[in-house]
């Protein structure tokens, strides 16, 4: 099947005898085709896209989950799919929650985009009618500069990064293509030098024929026979990272462009991260004299990722939600690390993926899914074996927990308990968020604190959950670093807004907090409250009455100003109903809290960790022979270890003989002690019961192989001509 | 590979050649400069007083160097440190062989990294757990891994299936080959995008060194980011070279490779990995400049390599001599019907210049000549590999 090729490196190679040896010398092989059987469990679980309502997650065959221990393999396997189909059910709705939230938030920008097409199309069909024969000649030539413009819209992405704006400029071109436009997608990557202009007019055309180019030629003709074929459509061509593209092809290509507009009426949409200008800057001028600019604008991605916060942390927060640690960490991950959505979902993604793939029970939390939980958990735990009864058992907070009954009634209870506790809490969430989109605040920064078990704990100080909390990391820097008091700013904030914003705020609140009917009263009689302010007939025995009816205690503060009063109530709500997550018991079912797994999955620095393998080597290799002292270097230690440790003594350049002979006189060293840099004693060398050639062979080979080792690994630079004895070093410091 | 233009006679060329030669030296001092003050403050100065001991640097020289056979041959018997611990570092990572499958059915790339060959850690994985899979292993360590014929190796192995599907569905006769049209690895990539999301196999790329030197090139990236993020495609790779991460911008990170991090150091000695760089305290030898210019010369034409050929032939027979003379190279070659004017011998002059195949040197007698800077047992066994 592979045509394998027969690289110079054959020759050289010494050990190509064995099968093993000719596959690690052949570029590339199939190692083995797939199992049929095993295709088809692959198939189901893939097939698991997209949640369909009936059908239930039990077993098939009831006798199949109740094993033996001895069965253990097999029921691992099967519960792994379980978390698997999970998984993918989970992710499936927060994905399309996802993609829902960001098309709403562009569709504005959208039709924008559609209303102008369509304006500038039907504005060239009336001025210029030709037969399909005209359009496909290239002459008459088109000289005046006037006629050769071509509009474009120059979308200001406002993101310094471009990723977040491809997905958005994929929805777009959807969008165009179903309101009767043709629409082809480019990047910079079809604007390159490499390719020149031939690239840029091949990838057009690759886009807008449905069939491949076979044979033809890719150039303006074979555009407009295209465009007779499919005519009175107007040809949308969208470069998402205009800046990114080369100039001077781009230019060609738009002075192309220009000369048949009249013809075939093509549009541009160029993305433009930075400002304006750039499009001026950029391009030569006689590809600018052609563009007939129009300045569209995109959503910040703040305002995105608040959007986000909202329809996807908080609404879905009873089937998968994030632990506080995991949750500052991402509010970091996307304010520090590169501000990009793309970034955060993918982040997210993987946090979903970890929680399902660590936490052996999480598959339970898909039938909170279901309006009725509560029967498709029992119907779930009459398959459950012992075994897995155990595990649930032996999650942490089922083990603070101290009068917790292990049977199944009152964990079904506890995962009710779990299910209402966040839907209250996301209610709370959303109200508060309500208040945070009046002060611009960021949503994240409330997210991080509203899941903060320790915020709870506080407010609620006679709460015995307070204790369980005390073993917590004090140390994480993770936790010192959240916005401090979004919540207080929140409240705050409520003080100071006009009657008219508490009216809207409170009819808001109404929508989120329809479940709780507590919650909902006591907001109806504050609507009544402000509509009687509103009108001017604030009575002061009426307020009397309110303030003597206790129930959340809200009303019969000491301030009277209505905005006091919703303040109030909304911190009477967070107190009460804002539990945070962690503080449930059974919570490891749906909440992800392992940062450490996060952020090593996320963020591989193997700048930093390959060297820390090298200086640490004892902490992974765990031997009676070395030292685990950082610093000494012993003979028996790996050989790339001693270079390395070695090489640290030296600057930017390392002689080699130096070299040589530290590492030399540390495999000759039967002592332990570290040595320095530095020329071998003659009493360093002992006396080997080998021919002396041949233990000094063994040594520069190991030499040898430390340093190849080391390139591999790219810590050091190979000598330069002119230096022929020196090696660069290339990583300083971790 | 393309020869530059260049107009004018032999003279021109010449003084173009001594040009170049300077502006090479110069360039390398200042590349020398600029090591002395890349690093902070004090590495500068250490530098600093480096150079000023320079007279007293102990050289490569001074090592009593063993026979290069031999030390290859102990090299390769090099007994493995720390076998028993390493064996166990590696049995301990199989715990998590049923998270990277999860991890990979979630449609995430494994990207393993962390010191030691990761080679046999990752077939094991492989042949144990992605038995669901139709596996394909890429050696990126070798730099003769060609990625057109693996994309068509990942195409053909998708036709098949789609083939199988198309005719189960339509009853229809479908063709058995590949399409025509897949000249380029663009088109091949294209081609396996289009049909991936109606392949109902899977096939897993495992990639050993993806930050290898025939795939570190940012064409290569590209198309494994676009194959990567195909349906029914799943990428397991490792790196081991600590910038490896610039190779990829934040497109092919968060929507291509989808990586999933994992740091699974296993200290296992890079053998394979290894294998083709040159020895150390044999860096000055031919190894790698007979490797390289072998290579060079075998992307040349046919009369390219003939013109080498002379030259390298009068360097031989005369090895005393400082180098050839261009006119008399241009008499030789004229003899052998191998140029037909000065302007293409200087074309091909300039490209030899260009990869370093050849030196101009000032000759005793003032004249400039040519050289090759290889010894001449390395230019032998390169004439013998160039047949």
């Amino acid at each position: 099947m592979a045509k394998h090729q027969s690289s110079p490196e054959s020759a050289s190679s010494q050990d190509a005898n064995s099968q093993d040896a000719n596959h690690t010398l052949e570029p590339f092989f199939v190692l083995h085709k797939a199992q049929p059987q095993a295709t088809v469990v692959e198939k189901v679980s893939r097939s698991g896209k997209g949640r369909k309502k009936g059908t239930k997650s039990s077993p098939k065959s009831p006798e199949k989950s109740k094993r033996t221990t001895s069965d253990e393999q097999p029921s691992n396997t099967l519960y792994e799919q379980w978390r698997f189909k999970a998984f993918n059910e989970i992710w499936s709705l927060i994905q399309s929650n996802i993609e829902g939230v960001l098309r709403d938030i562009n569709l504005k920008l959208f039709n924008e985009v559609l209303q102008w097409v369509e304006d500038s199309f039907s504005e060239i069909k009336s001025n210029v009618k030709l037969s399909s024969s005209e359009i496909q000649q290239p002459y008459p030539l088109v000289a005046d500069t006037l006629f050769r413009k071509i509009p474009t819209a120059f979308v200001l992405t406002k993101n310094a990064e471009f990723v977040d704006d491809i997905q958005t400029f994929c929805d777009l071109g959807s969008h165009l293509k179903s309101n009767r436009c043709h629409v082809a997608n480019m990047s910079a990557l079809d604007f390159s030098l490499k390719y020149g202009i031939g690239g840029s007019v091949r990838s057009l055309l690759r886009q807008l024929h449905s069939e491949p180019l076979d044979g033809k030629i890719a150039d303006m003709f074979t555009l407009a026979k295209w465009y007779c074929e499919n005519n009175n459509k107007p040809i949308v061509v969208m470069i998402d990272d205009m800046e990114c593209c080369n100039a001077d092809v781009l230019g060609n290509f738009i002075a192309m462009l220009s000369e048949w507009v009249m013809k075939i009426p093509i549009f541009f949409i160029m993305g433009v991260a930075t400002t304006i200008e750039a499009p001026k800057n950029m391009l030569p001028s006689d590809a600018l004299q052609h563009l007939d600019p129009c300045k569209l604008t995109l959503g910040t991605p703040s305002d995105r990722m608040n959007s986000l916060v909202e329809s996807v942390l908080v609404e879905v927060c009873y089937c998968f939600s994030l632990g506080h640690e995991v949750s500052v960490f991402l509010r970091n991950y996307f304010l520090r690390h590169d501000g990009t959505i793309t970034s955060f979902i993918s982040a997210l993604k993987l946090a979903c993926s970890k929680h399902f793939s660590l936490e052996s029970v999480s598959f339970l939390c898909l039938c909170m899914l279901d309006q009725d939980s509560e029967e498709r958990w029992s119907e779930k735990f009459v398959y459950l074996p012992e075994s897995m009864k155990r595990c649930i058992l032996n999650l942490h907070s089922c083990k603070r927990e101290k009068n917790l009954q292990g049977d199944v009634g009152s964990i079904i209870q506890l995962l009710s308990d779990l299910k209402a506790s966040q839907r209250c809490w996301s209610s709370v969430v959303l109200c508060l968020f309500e208040v945070a989109r009046h002060s611009k605040m960021q949503f994240l920064d409330i997210f991080c604190e509203a899941t903060d078990p320790e915020v709870y704990c506080m407010n609620n100080s006679d709460n015995s959950s307070k204790e369980h909390f005390k073993c917590r990391d004090k140390n994480s820097t993770e936790r010192s670093s959240s916005g401090v008091a979004s919540l207080t700013r929140v409240i705050h904030t409520i003080r100071e807004m006009p009657v008219a914003a508490l009216s809207n705020l409170l009819d808001k609140w109404n929508n989120h907090t329809e479940e709780m009917t507590e919650i909902n009263e006591e907001i109806e009689k504050l609507q009544s409250l402000l509509a009687s302010v509103n009108e001017g007939k604030v009575y002061e025995e009426n307020l009397h009455n309110i303030r003597n009816r206790k129930s959340l205690s809200v009303l019969s503060g000491k301030g009277n100003s209505p905005n006091e009063k919703v303040a109030m109530l909304l911190d009477a709500m967070i107190r009460k109903y804002m539990k945070s997550i962690e503080c449930m018991t059974l919570h490891e079912i749906i909440c992800f809290r392992d940062v450490d797994v996060l952020r090593s999955a996320l963020i591989g620095d193997p700048r930093k960790t390959i060297q820390l393998d090298l200086l640490k080597c004892h902490s992974y290799l765990s031997c009676s022979c070395c030292s685990s002292d950082a610093k000494s270097l012993s003979p028996s230690m790996h050989d790339t270890s001693i270079m390395y440790k070695l090489a640290q003594e030296y600057g930017d350049v390392i002689n080699l003989y130096e070299w040589y002979q530290s590492f030399k006189t540390v495999l000759s060293s039967a002592s332990h002690t570290p040595r320095k840099r530095g020329r071998p004693s003659p009493a360093s060398k002992k006396a080997k019961p080998s021919p002396a050639s041949e233990t000094e062979a063994l040594i520069q080979a190991r030499f040898c192989g430390a340093v190849t080792e080391l390139q591999i690994s790219g810590l050091l630079h190979m000598p330069t001509k002119r230096r022929p004895d020196f090696i660069q070093r290339i990583a300083f410091g971790l | 590979m393309a020869p530059k233009r260049k107009k004018g006679g032999v003279e021109e060329g010449e003084v173009r050649a001594q040009e170049e030669v300077e502006v090479e030296e110069e360039e390398e001092d200042e590349e020398e400069e600029e090591l002395a003050f890349s690093r902070n403050y004090f590495l500068a100065k250490e530098v600093g007083s480096a150079s000023g001991k320079r007279s007293a640097a102990r050289k490569v020289s001074e090592i009593n160097l063993v026979d290069e056979q031999l030390l290859r041959a102990s090299l390769s018997e090099l007994p493995t440190k720390h076998e028993k611990e390493i064996g166990s570092l590696l049995e301990s990572y199989k715990g998590l062989y049923s998270n990277w499958l999860f991890e990979l059915r979630c449609s995430f790339g494994l990207l393993m990294y962390g010191f030691g060959s990761k080679k046999a850690l990752l077939e094991d994985f492989a042949s144990t757990t992605l038995t669901s899979y139709t596996v394909v292993v890429i050696n990126g360590y070798l730099a003769s891994v060609n990625l057109k014929q693996v994309m068509t190796t990942v195409a053909e192995i998708l036709w098949e299936h789609y083939k199988c599907k198309a005719k189960t569905s339509t009853g229809k006769k479908q063709q058995t080959q590949l399409p025509s049209g897949l000249k380029s690895v663009d088109d091949i990539v294209t081609f396996i995008v289009d049909i991936s999301d109606d392949c109902n196999c899977s096939v897993c790329l495992l990639i050993h060194n993806i930050d290898g030197p025939a795939l570190r090139d940012p064409d290569s990236q590209q198309h494994l980011a676009r194959v990567s993020c195909c349906s029914c495609i799943r990428l397991v790779a490792s790196i081991d070279h600590v910038n490896a991460p610039l190779l990829w911008d934040k497109k092919m990170v968060y929507t291509q490779f989808k990586w999933s991090w994992h740091h699974v150091p296993t200290f296992v000695p890079y053998k394979v990995e290894g294998l083709f760089n040159p020895l150390i305290l044999f860096s000055s030898g031919h190894v790698q400049t007979t490797k390289t210019a072998l290579v060079v010369l075998q992307s040349l034409t046919p009369n390219a390599q003939s013109v080498f050929r002379v030259l390298a032939e009068f360097q031989l027979a005369n090895e005393k001599e400082e180098g050839m003379h261009v006119s008399e190279l241009y008499t030789k070659c004229r003899e052998q019907f191998l140029v037909s004017s000065q302007v293409t011998l200087n074309a091909h002059l300039t490209e030899f210049k260009d990869h370093k195949l050849v030196k101009m040197r000032r000759h005793s007698d003032g004249q400039d000549c040519l050289h090759i800077p290889l010894p001449t047992n390395a230019l032998e066994k390169l004439l013998q590999e160039l047949v």
